[in-house]
């Protein structure tokens, strides 16, 4: 199955997996393992239970298995709720991108028939502490971003307070979809599917995730 | 984006074939397509496996495969949105709203 994928997506998921499997900004790569293998499951699980059930008793867990599998359900005030539980607002950052690097390579694989990748061993170490400064207070997204905010897209300055978790979403992005610059040309594809077979796929699975973005 | 792109390809598709399995998007493919990624957004391993196939025997396997990849990639994006609070820049927002309308999904908790 491996060889029909292109070398660069098949890199840019090995990759993924191996990042999960490192030492993030503010969580070992022991906790972020753990996050990764929630997400994993979370997202395979046929029979979940509802969104609003915390399954782990674990704040980090339990913020991963609903943004694994029910991330449309996610609303401010369950965010600044889990905050005041005592989250700090740059694990939650951590957190959505240990799952944005972990459910995509779950979901293709389970796409195009392949084996679930099995998760990297981690290496073994304390949080790394690389985070932009300064931060700022985005009104286009709720989580703390690189200053200055708001000058790019929500979706492009989500996760740059951690330049890590930012990195990863972007090469991913790159091999699965397209690169920003190739964004900017509407007839930009691969030579398979056509950019606008792409953008209609994409629509749609984003509906079935009902998000609004 | 489906609008842009299809309008710039010179073949408008009706984006309204998004929410509506009874339109026709007016582009190659695209009822296997819908199929295929409705069907990862599933949980029905054996209604995938067929998705899968039908968009291969149709189009090809490395097209069924990029599709995949596309499908994959909106896993990771709508997360990454829903778990940030993302919203529209007011510049978009009225046109974004207005295809909500159309595709009507206003009521979705994501929507901010």
């Amino acid at each position: 199955m491996e060889q029909r994928v292109r070398p660069d997506l098949a890199e840019a998921h090995a990759l993924s997996l191996v990042h999960v499997a490192s030492p993030g900004a503010t969580l070992t790569a022991e906790r972020r393992m753990q996050v990764g293998h929630v997400a994993r499951a979370a997202y395979l699980d046929a029979d979940p239970p509802p969104p609003w059930v915390r399954p782990f008793g674990d704040l980090t867990l339990d913020v991963g298995h609903r943004l694994a599998r029910h991330a449309g359900t996610i609303t401010q005030q369950w965010y600044e709720q889990i905050l005041k539980e005592g989250m700090d607002a740059l694990e939650w950052v951590e957190i959505v991108g240990v799952v944005v690097a972990t459910v995509p390579v779950v979901a293709f694989a389970r796409a195009i028939g392949s084996p679930i990748p099995v998760m990297a061993v981690f290496a073994d170490g304390p949080p790394t502490g690389r985070i932009a400064h300064p931060l700022a207070t985005a009104t286009l997204n709720w989580v703390p971003v690189a200053a200055p905010a708001d000058q790019v897209a929500s979706v492009v300055q989500a996760l740059s307070a951690l330049p890590d978790e930012w990195s990863n979403l972007w090469r991913l992005a790159s091999a699965q979809y397209m690169s920003d610059a190739q964004m900017a040309d509407p007839l930009w594809n691969r030579g398979t599917l056509s950019r606008a077979q792409m953008e209609l796929v994409a629509a749609r699975i984003s509906l079935v995730r009902e998000c609004f973005f | 984006m489906l609008s842009w792109s299809s309008t710039a390809a010179g073949t408008p598709a009706d984006i309204g074939a998004i929410a509506d399995d009874g339109r026709e998007a007016g582009l190659p493919f695209s009822a296997e397509l819908i199929a295929f990624a409705q069907a990862i957004g599933g949980w029905d391993d054996a209604a995938l496996a067929t998705a899968r196939t039908a968009l291969a025997a149709a189009a090809g396997e490395a097209f069924m495969v990029d599709a995949a990849a596309v499908v994959a990639n909106f896993e990771m994006m709508t997360r990454e949105a829903d778990g940030t609070g993302a919203r529209f820049a007011p510049a978009t927002a009225g046109p974004r709203a207005a295809a909500a309308e159309q595709l009507g999904i206003q009521g979705f908790t994501s929507a901010r």
